[in-house]
């Protein structure tokens, strides 16, 4: 294990003893059925306008050889995750053993810190009212299924995927499967340059997707309506 | 065409803007008011910048309170359990209560309507405390490795200079014909002004040629809406166009030069807070 590239002493690379985990998403598996997402959604009871897991694509090519690339997202659960040094009141933290990202919600005050910490938008603001949970107008994010992890079952979106592209596991386990995977394929972290050293690997993910593209560029105005929609359903 | 991508809503919305723009105001009228102790000119401006200062502070506290999703649990950053000191609020935190604290305290003290040494070391107090509310708010910003603009090591420096400006531009309003008094402002408001146009500079030139991210934010800063708001309002007419007019005035002695620039460096710091806060969070809404 390279330990030698742990940079904070938060980061739980090559760490004896302690668990890593971290998922492979191998993007050439992902037919976009979005059960991951359903599965999610199903799990947490997640309100509407917001993910734990959300699974954009682009359309890539050009025609006729035109195909939709798939990139699952989700909390990356960094190994030095930002969002935690930003939490004003320790209400994000990480778990030793498993590197889990979590969030304390009865803590948590509604800065929105970690949100803007966050390279990957994996955060999200809970809606004022909700149906089956009190749990509101803090903070959230995917927690890599923590109750189930705990329980050694999968996460929901990788028990649910289909293709078989999530895959789930121990870093810190050489004979585990997410262990062999990164170790034999090419593998990419999204925003790489951030330092942040996330725990979800792509396999074959397409760079029309990770990175920021001229696409990208947008006027305010232009977002506007999107932002009100957004709002006026969303109301917080 | 045909894409599908998520929408995510940006982080810190525009009142949080508004609370830069008045956290900075205060500041810069808290070192006036101590100011006023060393540099007699100052002196018909001792209470007045102390006690907006003080109000300022009021607003501000609850422009901050009120932008939090769950308002109430603000106590929790002062809980000595819960305090995060690896975040730049924590450190903000404190620093507003004790710097309410201690501008309680020397109102108090000017209250009592003496020249005390008591009193010029609260002032000096609150000053340095009031030095941390720009320095917390830009180091808050930069604290944020992914997003450009906000991740330079000059927006603290930017945010103090800032504060410097638009409080001595509100000192300068409060002023009003007291000649002496504008002489001093006028060189504050000049050479904090002319320090902001320079920091604009260097982060301009450092968004521009920077990554991909770095150059899709220098687009959305400089074009639209947002360019008019950043580049039209906050740096033209309200740095480029007061160091104009403040250099000129310093030619002809013209009060109401001073008074118009003062209204423009007040509009221009509103507007390059609003655009240097909004500006690099568009990128991210739709990755």
């Amino acid at each position: 294990m390279s330990e030698e590239l742990r940079v904070s002493p938060i980061e739980t690379r090559g760490v004896a003893g302690k668990k890593r985990y971290a998922m492979v998403v191998d993007t050439r598996r992902c037919i976009g059925c979005m059960a991951c997402q359903v599965a999610c959604k199903a799990e947490y009871d997640t309100p509407l306008g917001v993910n734990r897991t959300w699974v954009p694509y682009k359309v890539v090519g050009t025609y006729p050889t035109v195909k939709k690339q798939f990139l699952p997202r989700l909390c990356n659960h960094c190994d030095d995750p930002p969002c935690v040094r930003n939490c004003p009141v320790d209400a994000t933290y990480k778990v030793e053993d498993g590197g889990f990202v979590l969030q304390r919600y009865e803590r948590c005050i509604g800065c929105r810190s970690c949100m803007a910490a966050c390279p990957y938008n994996a955060r999200f603001m809970l809606p004022a009212h909700r149906t089956y949970s009190s749990i509101t107008r803090v903070v959230d994010k995917c927690t890599f299924c923590f109750h189930r992890v705990t329980q050694n079952l999968v996460p929901a979106c990788v028990q649910t995927c289909i293709g078989r592209s999530r895959v789930f596991g121990d870093l810190n386990d050489p004979t585990s499967e997410v262990s062999y995977l990164v170790a034999k394929n090419a593998t990419q972290v999204l925003r790489p340059e951030e330092g942040t050293k996330p725990h979800v690997f792509y396999i074959g993910a397409d760079r029309n997707a990770t990175e920021f593209g001229r696409d990208a560029y947008r006027q305010p105005e232009v977002m506007e309506p999107e932002r009100s929609a957004f709002n006026r359903h969303f109301k917080i | 065409m045909g894409d599908y991508v998520w929408f995510h809503d940006v982080s810190w919305h525009a009142s949080y803007a508004i609370y830069f723009f008045v956290i900075g105001i205060l500041a810069g009228l808290s070192f006036l008011s101590y100011g006023s102790w060393i540099t007699p000119a100052l002196r018909p401006l001792r209470e007045k910048a102390a006690y907006l200062s003080l109000a300022l502070l009021a607003i501000g506290g609850l422009l901050l309170i009120a932008d939090l999703s769950q308002p109430l649990r603000f106590l929790n950053t002062l809980n000595p359990m819960y305090l995060s000191f690896t975040s730049p609020l924590a450190w903000g935190a404190l620093n507003i209560v004790a710097f309410g604290v201690a501008s309680v305290l020397y109102i108090l003290e000017l209250r009592k309507g003496q020249d005390s040494a008591r009193g010029k070391l609260l002032a000096l107090v609150t000053a340095l405390l009031a030095l941390g509310l720009p320095i917390y708010t830009g180091y808050d910003l930069t604290v944020h490795q992914s997003r450009p603009v906000w991740n330079t090591p000059v927006m603290p420096v930017l945010f103090v200079a800032l504060a410097i400006a638009s409080g001595s531009a509100v000192g300068s309003l409060l002023s009003g014909g007291n000649a002496e008094a504008q002489k001093v402002l006028r060189e504050y408001m000049l050479w904090s002004t002319a320090g902001v146009g320079v920091i604009l500079v260097s982060i301009l030139g450092t968004t521009n040629y920077g990554g991909s991210a770095q150059e899709l934010t220098f687009m959305i800063l400089t074009t639209g809406t947002m360019g008019m708001i950043f580049v039209g309002v906050g740096i033209l007419a309200g740095t480029a166009a007061p160091v104009a007019m403040l250099f000129l005035a310093h030619l002809k002695q013209q009060t109401t030069g001073l008074m118009i620039a003062a209204l423009l460096i007040l509009l221009g710091s509103a507007a390059l807070r609003y655009a240097l806060l909004m500006g690099p969070q568009q990128l991210q809404t739709l990755y």
